[in-house]
C-alpha cells in the first residue's frame, strides 16, 4: 500500500466538508473517487496532497521516494508567459533537478507533448495543458500521483488519450493512480477500484465493476427483433428505433441476455449498462 | 533554496510586467528630473535672492548635485508606489493562476517557497535601486554638469562638488533600505490579501498612509524613534550639516526591526493558511 487515509474530518467554520473519509491505494493501481460537486474531493486530494490541513484523521504515506506524491488539482497550473520546456525546466528546478535540455524534451514527449514548440503556454489547448500538467506531477518519479478532475474541460478524443496514459502509467511504471471524476463514464472501465463520495461521506467503495452493476438499474440493448421477444415481452422495457431501454434491478442482466439469445429471429449487436447517478450517490441506510 | 531564488528570478525577467515596470521608473525619472530643474530654479531664486546681496556664489548652483538631491525628495513616494505593485505582483499573480499551489505540489516547502520570494523580491528591488542610481547620476551629470550643492534643512548648507557626491551616494544608500521595507511589506500584503487589485489598493493606502503621517511633527522622542512611518525619510538625516550617524545607525536599526517583523508575519501566515 502506498497511501492510506484514515477518518479523516475537514471543517470550514460550521460547514462540515470530510466526515471520516477513509481510503488507500495501491501500487500500480487506479483507484477512481467519484461524487457530486461538492461532495468533498477536491478538499481531500488537497489533504492528501499537503495543500490543506485536516482537523482529525490520519494519513500514511509509505514511500521512500523524495517526492512520494505528484498531482494537479482541478486544471493544471503553468506558467502562462512561459514555454512548455521552460515550464518543465522551472518546475524540476525547484525541487533541484537539473535535467539537460534533451531530458526535459523526452519528458514532454513522453505525454505526447512536441518539444519544438517553444510558443507560450497560455496558447495551448486544455488537453495539452493537462498533458504538460501529468509530465510536471511525474517530475521526480512519484509513486504515486493524484489527479483531481483530469477530464474536465476534454473533448473525448482528449479523454481517451488521458486515459490510455494513466493506463500506461499505472501499467508499465506501477505508479498508484488516485483519480476523481463526477462523470462515472470517464471513471468505468479505467479504475481498478472505485470510492464513491457524496456529502464528505465515502458512501460504499470496492471493486469498480461491483459499483458500476450497483449503479446499473437499466439496460440499453441493440439488437434486431427485440419488440417480438418474449423474454422482454414480460418485462418493464421501453422500445426505441434498433433498441430496447430494459428496466432491471439486480445483477440478472446476464440471464436476460442469454435467453434474448436463444429466442430465434433476435440478433444482440450490444447492451450498454445505464447507471443511475442519483441512486449512486444515494447513501445505503445504515 | 538558491535554485528556487534563481528561478523566481528568471520567473521575474520573463514578465512583460517586470519590464513596464522598469520603463515606467525612467518615464517617472525623466518626469521627476525635468520637474526637480523647475524647482531647483525656484529654490535658488527663493532661498539665495536675499544671500546673493551679502555673499558672492561661483559657478552655477543649478547643477547636477541639486538636480539628484531634488530627484531623490521625489523618489522615496513615487518608486516605492510602483515597486509595491510590482513586487506584490510576484506573489498575487501566482495566487491567481494557482501555480503557488502547482509549486507547492512539487518538493518544495511552504517555508522555502515564501522565503524565496521575500528574497527574490529584495534582489529585485536591489537591482532598479541599481538602475536608478546609476541613470539619475549619469544623466544629472551628463546633462546639468557637476558643482556645490546648496540645501535647506535644519538650516542653508553648501557642500562642495565632492563632498555632495559622498553624501548623495550615502543617501540612495540610506533610503535604499525603505525600500527594502516596502518590498518586504508588499510580499507580506500579498500574503494577507492574495487579490491582486485588494493587495495594490492596500499598498496603496499603506504609502500613503506612512507618507501622510511622515509630516506630523510628534513631541515624543520615543514616538519618532519607533513609529515605522517616521523611519522611512532617514536619508534626509545625510544632508544636516553635521551628518547624526548615531541616529543615523539607530533609526535604520529600528527600520531593519520593522523589515523583519513583517518578513516573519508573512511567512508564518502563509505557512499556517491552507492553500484552497
Amino acid at each position: 500500500m502506498i497511501l492510506s487515509a484514515g477518518d479523516v474530518c475537514k471543517s470550514y467554520d460550521s460547514l462540515k466538508v470530510l466526515k471520516g473519509v477513509s481510503l488507500e491505494l495501491h501500487k500500480g493501481e487506479i483507484c477512481g473517487l467519484i461524487g457530486p460537486n461538492g461532495a468533498g474531493k477536491s478538499t481531500l486530494f488537497r489533504i492528501l496532497l499537503g495543500l490543506v490541513s485536516r482537523d482529525s484523521g490520519s494519513l500514511q504515506i509509505h514511500s521512500e521516494s523524495s517526492k512520494p506524491l505528484g498531482g494537479i488539482i482541478e486544471k493544471p497550473a503553468l506558467y502562462g508567459y512561459l514555454s512548455a520546456l521552460e515550464n518543465l525546466r522551472v518546475f524540476a528546478r525547484i525541487q533541484g533537478l537539473e535535467l539537460t535540455k534533451a531530458e526535459l524534451e523526452n519528458e514532454l514527449l513522453q505525454v505526447g507533448l512536441s518539444p519544438d514548440r517553444t510558443d507560450p503556454v497560455r496558447n495551448y489547448s486544455m488537453g495539452m495543458k493537462q498533458r504538460l500538467g501529468l509530465a510536471i506531477a511525474l517530475l521526480n518519479d512519484p509513486e504515486c500521483v493524484v489527479l483531481d478532475e483530469p477530464f474536465s474541460g476534454l473533448d473525448p478524443i482528449g479523454i481517451r488519450t488521458l486515459q490510455d496514459e494513466i493506463r500506461t502509467l499505472a501499467g508499465s511504471r506501477g505508479i498508484g493512480i488516485l483519480i476523481s471524476s463526477h462523470n462515472l463514464v470517464e471513471l468505468g472501465d479505467l479504475c481498478d477500484r472505485l470510492y464513491v463520495i457524496n456529502q464528505g461521506e465515502i458512501i460504499r467503495h470496492g471493486p469498480a465493476r461491483e459499483i458500476l452493476q450497483q449503479a446499473a438499474k437499466s439496460y440499453l440493448i441493440y439488437g434486431t427483433g427485440l419488440k417480438a421477444s418474449k423474454t422482454l415481452a414480460s418485462a418493464d422495457v421501453e422500445f426505441r428505433t434498433g433498441s430496447a431501454l430494459l428496466h432491471l434491478e439486480g445483477p440478472n442482466i446476464h440471464q436476460v441476455l442469454q435467453h434474448l439469445t436463444s429466442e430465434p429471429g433476435i440478433t444482440l449487436t450490444a447492451c450498454v449498462p445505464q447507471t443511475n447517478l442519483a441512486a449512486l450517490f444515494e447513501k445505503t441506510p445504515g | 533554496m538558491r535554485n528556487l531564488i534563481r528561478t523566481e528570478l528568471f520567473k521575474i525577467f520573463r514578465q512583460r510586467k517586470t519590464f513596464y515596470a522598469i520603463a515606467a521608473v525612467f518615464v517617472l525619472e525623466a518626469f521627476i528630473m525635468v520637474s526637480a530643474y523647475y524647482q531647483g530654479k525656484e529654490f535658488l531664486d527663493v532661498f539665495l535672492d536675499n544671500l546673493r546681496e551679502s555673499f558672492e556664489f561661483q559657478g552655477n548652483l543649478l547643477n547636477g548635485n541639486l538636480i539628484i538631491y531634488l530627484v531623490l525628495n521625489a523618489f522615496w513616494f513615487h518608486i516605492p508606489l510602483i515597486l509595491m505593485i510590482v513586487v506584490s505582483g510576484f506573489l498575487t499573480s501566482e495566487y491567481k493562476d494557482r501555480t503557488v499551489e502547482a509549486v507547492l505540489l512539487q518538493t518544495v516547502s511552504k517555508r522555502q517557497f515564501i522565503l524565496s520570494k521575500y528574497i527574490a523580491a529584495l534582489v529585485f528591488t536591489a537591482f532598479i535601486l541599481i538602475v536608478l542610481i546609476l541613470s539619475t547620476f549619469a544623466f544629472s551629470y551628463l546633462l546639468f554638469g557637476k558643482g556645490d550643492l546648496v540645501v535647506f534643512l535644519d538650516g542653508l548648507s553648501f557642500f562642495d562638488s565632492a563632498e555632495a557626491l559622498e553624501r548623495l551616494l550615502l543617501a540612495f544608500l540610506v533610503g535604499s533600505i525603505t525600500m527594502f521595507f516596502y518590498a518586504t511589506v508588499s510580499i507580506t500584503l500579498g500574503v494577507l490579501f492574495q487579490e491582486a487589485t485588494i493587495t495594490w489598493i492596500i499598498a496603496a493606502l499603506f504609502l500613503i498612509g506612512t507618507t501622510l503621517v511622515l509630516r506630523l511633527e510628534f513631541d515624543s522622542d520615543l514616538v519618532n524613534l519607533l513609529f515605522f512611518p517616521k523611519l522611512t525619510d532617514n536619508w534626509q538625516y545625510v544632508f544636516f550639516a553635521e551628518i547624526p550617524y548615531g541616529v543615523i545607525v539607530k533609526k535604520n536599526a529600528v527600520l531593519i526591526v520593522y523589515t523583519l517583523v513583517f518578513g516573519v508575519l508573512g511567512m508564518r501566515v502563509f505557512e499556517k493558511r491552507d492553500i484552497t
